[in-house]
Parts: C-alpha cells; sequence; structure tokens
C-alpha cells in the first residue's frame, strides 16, 4: 500500500476497506465476532461502533509509534494499544449505558482479540502515516460493520420477529413461526456462509467482467 | 543508534505501558463511582420490582432510588436474609434475593414474597447473560408475570417450572420452552434460595 496524500489515495483505502478487500467475505477476518454479537440488531450496531473506534484510534496510535517501536517488540505494543482503546470503551459503557454493558457480556472485552484490529495495525499501521492508517482502519470496520448489520437484521427478524426490539408487522405476530435457531449459534453460522457466498459471488462477476 | 541497543526495547515497552496504564487507570477512576451506583441502581431496581404495587416499567433512576431508600429495608435478624417492604412499620413483603449459574453466566435475582412466606409477589433478575431471545427470555414481562400469585408449594421444589402449554397448578409456571437449560438452572436456584429461606424464618403465620 502506498503511502496516501491526495484524495484519490484515501478513495481507493475507502474503497478496499468497504468492498475489494473487505475485511468479512474477503478477508475473513474477525468471523468471531460476526457470530457471536449478531443476534439483535441494537447489540450489533453498539459492538460495531466500539469496533470502528478501536480499529481506526489504535491503527492510527501504532502507526504514530512506528518509527520509535523497535520490530521485534510491535506486536506486544500493538495488543496493549489495542487493549488500551478497549478498556476504554467497556469503562464507557460501563458507565453510561450499563444495560448494553450487560446484553454485550464479555464481547466488548473480546474485541482485543479481533483479528481484524490486529490485522489492521500489522498492515497498514506499521507501515504508514497516522492520516492513512485511521482512514483505512475506520472503513475496514465499517466493512465490517455493513456485512454485519445485514447478518443481524436477518437473524433477529426471523428469529424473534423485531427489529431493533420492536415488534415488525407478520414477522412479529403469531403467524410467523419464529425461527429460534436464528438467534442461537447455528444461525449465525447460516446466515454468515450466505451471505459471504452472496458477495463473493457478486464481487468475482464483477472481476470477470473487468477482464 | 539507540533503537539497536539491546535494553532499548524493555525500557520502551515500559514506558509504553506505564503511559497507556495511567490513562486506564486514570480513567477507571474518574467513572468508577457511576460503575458502583449503576450496579447498586440494578439492584435496587430488582427489589422495587418484586412489589407490583411499588413498580412502573418508566420509574427513572432516582425515582427507583427515592423509592427504595424509603420503603424498603435491608435484611434484618428475623427476615432470613431478605430485604423487607414496610408499610407504618408493619412487614407487607419480603424480597428475597437468589444468585446461581445459569447456562452461560451467573443469574441474579429477587424474588417478592407475601407475608403469608408463601405467596409470590413478584420476581425480578438484575444479571443474566442467558441467549438472547431465548434463555434471556427470562427478564421479558410475560415469563416474569406468570409467577405473581403463585403460591409456594411445601416440599423439594417450591416452584415447578413445566413445559410450554402444559396446565398448571398453583405452584407452577411455564419454562421458556420445554428444553431450555435456562429455565432449569433459574428453577433450581430459585427453590434452593426459598427452601433455605423458609428453614430459617419458618413457612407462615408465625411473624412475631
Amino acid at each position: 500500500m502506498s503511502p496516501a496524500g491526495g484524495p484519490s489515495d484515501t478513495k481507493k483505502l475507502i474503497v478496499e476497506g468497504l468492498w475489494r478487500n473487505n475485511p468479512i467475505f474477503r478477508q475473513v477476518l474477525g468471523i468471531c465476532s460476526t457470530l457471536a454479537v449478531t443476534n439483535l440488531v441494537l447489540n450489533t450496531a453498539v459492538m460495531c461502533v466500539a469496533l470502528v473506534f478501536t480499529v481506526s484510534l489504535s491503527s492510527a496510535t501504532v502507526s504514530f509509534l512506528r518509527t520509535f517501536t523497535p520490530r521485534n517488540i510491535r506486536m506486544m505494543v500493538e495488543t496493549l494499544i489495542i487493549a488500551f482503546y478497549v478498556i476504554i470503551v467497556d469503562v464507557l459503557l460501563k458507565a453510561y449505558w450499563p444495560e448494553m454493558s450487560t446484553n454485550l457480556g464479555p464481547y466488548v472485552g473480546l474485541i482485543i482479540t479481533n483479528c481484524i484490529v490486529m490485522g489492521r495495525c500489522e498492515a497498514c499501521g506499521t507501515s504508514n502515516p497516522p492520516k492513512t492508517a485511521f482512514i483505512d482502519g475506520f472503513f475496514n470496520a465499517l466493512g465490517y460493520t455493513f456485512i454485519l448489520l445485514i447478518v443481524a437484521t436477518f437473524r433477529e427478524v426471523l428469529g424473534m420477529g423485531t427489529f431493533m426490539g420492536y415488534a415488525l408487522p407478520y414477522f412479529g405476530t403469531p403467524a410467523w413461526d419464529k425461527w429460534i435457531i436464528m438467534v442461537m449459534p447455528p444461525g449465525a453460522f447460516f446466515m454468515l456462509a450466505i451471505v459471504v457466498w452472496i458477495f463473493r459471488s457478486i464481487q468475482i462477476a464483477k472481476e470477470e467482467g473487468v477482464k | 543508534m539507540t533503537r539497536e541497543k539491546r535494553w532499548f526495547p524493555i525500557l520502551y515497552m515500559f514506558v509504553v505501558t506505564a503511559l497507556f496504564s495511567s490513562i486506564v487507570i486514570g480513567f477507571t477512576g474518574l467513572t468508577r463511582r457511576r460503575v458502583e451506583a449503576n450496579a447498586a441502581l440494578a439492584f435496587e431496581r430488582a427489589v422495587v420490582a418484586v412489589f407490583p404495587e411499588l413498580y412502573e416499567a418508566n420509574m427513572g433512576s432516582l425515582e427507583i432510588h427515592r423509592v427504595f431508600t424509603e420503603q424498603i429495608s435491608e435484611p434484618d435478624a428475623t427476615s432470613g436474609g431478605a430485604y423487607t417492604y414496610e408499610q407504618a412499620g408493619q412487614v407487607t413483603g419480603y424480597a428475597l434475593p437468589f444468585a446461581g449459574q445459569g447456562f452461560w453466566a451467573p443469574i441474579e435475582g429477587v424474588i417478592g414474597i407475601d407475608t403469608d412466606r408463601k405467596t409470590v409477589r413478584g420476581i425480578a433478575f438484575y444479571e443474566q447473560n442467558e441467549t438472547p431471545g431465548l434463555g434471556a427470555e427470562i427478564v421479558k414481562p410475560p415469563f416474569k408475570k406468570q409467577f405473581e400469585g403463585k403460591v409456594l408449594a411445601a416440599g423439594d421444589k417450591p416452584i415447578r417450572f413445566c413445559r410450554p402449554g402444559a396446565d398448571l397448578g398453583a405452584s407452577d409456571v411455564h419454562a421458556v420452552t420445554g428444553a431450555t437449560q435456562t429455565s432449569t438452572r433459574v428453577e433450581g436456584i430459585i427453590n434452593e434460595a426459598v427452601k433455605q429461606w423458609q428453614s430459617e424464618v419458618g413457612r407462615k403465620g408465625d411473624v412475631p
């Protein structure tokens, strides 16, 4: 990846993060949290905001320190930085949104081990200026976010008949026999596989069209 | 170059760790009182919520705290570990906290019991991390409402969880589904607490 400067580089970073190099369906990273937090849309949204915050800022911080950090201990430093931001998010939620903190349980803390975060720090943060690293992290996290929201929407609607906690017409009524399995772990595997399949198919079709 | 020195990585790691840790420690310190207040409030809300006449779903935190401090008394020698709801110096109900291991994580809650020490006034959970849409349905009104007015039976199972659709007796409630582990665990936790409590305070009548 070349050091960014002009707007065209920024645009390239955006396209890479959201689509061409999407963390979920292209890099297939961060799958663990994709499976775990997507049974309710609201939980997913909060989780994604936390991830956007963590990825962009830790990548920028790693990049900021990259000229000082000795190479042999860089992973340790990266983990430390990531943990730092995640704990901040966790404490904020505990203090100002305790209900959500209870809902997400251990998953906020587990962002530390989310492969996307370290992946972006390593791939972009260690070799680019902070601004590039920030934009790259931000849009990678958004690429993760939109896939997660798709998965979560289907899981919540089919599994519970609600969207963001509000009962939907038809799905929220007894006429719809709730697919309980959708809010359970297996539902996540099915949905994720289908979503990745669809998006990869579109992507491959487009690439072949270009050639 | 300094970066090539053998001691540099150690010093560097030390400095970076110290820097980030101090920020986190400072930040945690700033929000600690709020975090503790939230935990206390969640418990107070649960205690108040087991007495339906005291509680409304849209009550704000301040109101909950006011009702809790004015109407609820701490456990004393005669209440067997239960909080008491007093009106004009008379105990009019017990709020018995219970806790145990759920399917995924600990479940903690409160059960409200009448002065006859066997009629259930209400139930509330303030700590749980069960499967959303399944085990976590225990915190939803349809599940909790069932407990109001149930009678704690003598014997091994004061409250019995039956599969949904089954006919219910005076001490029975419907489980979330016929096969949720959460229901089994909650049934065990509540019954354990209730039996323990009843053995301490006696079953009925003998209020001093």
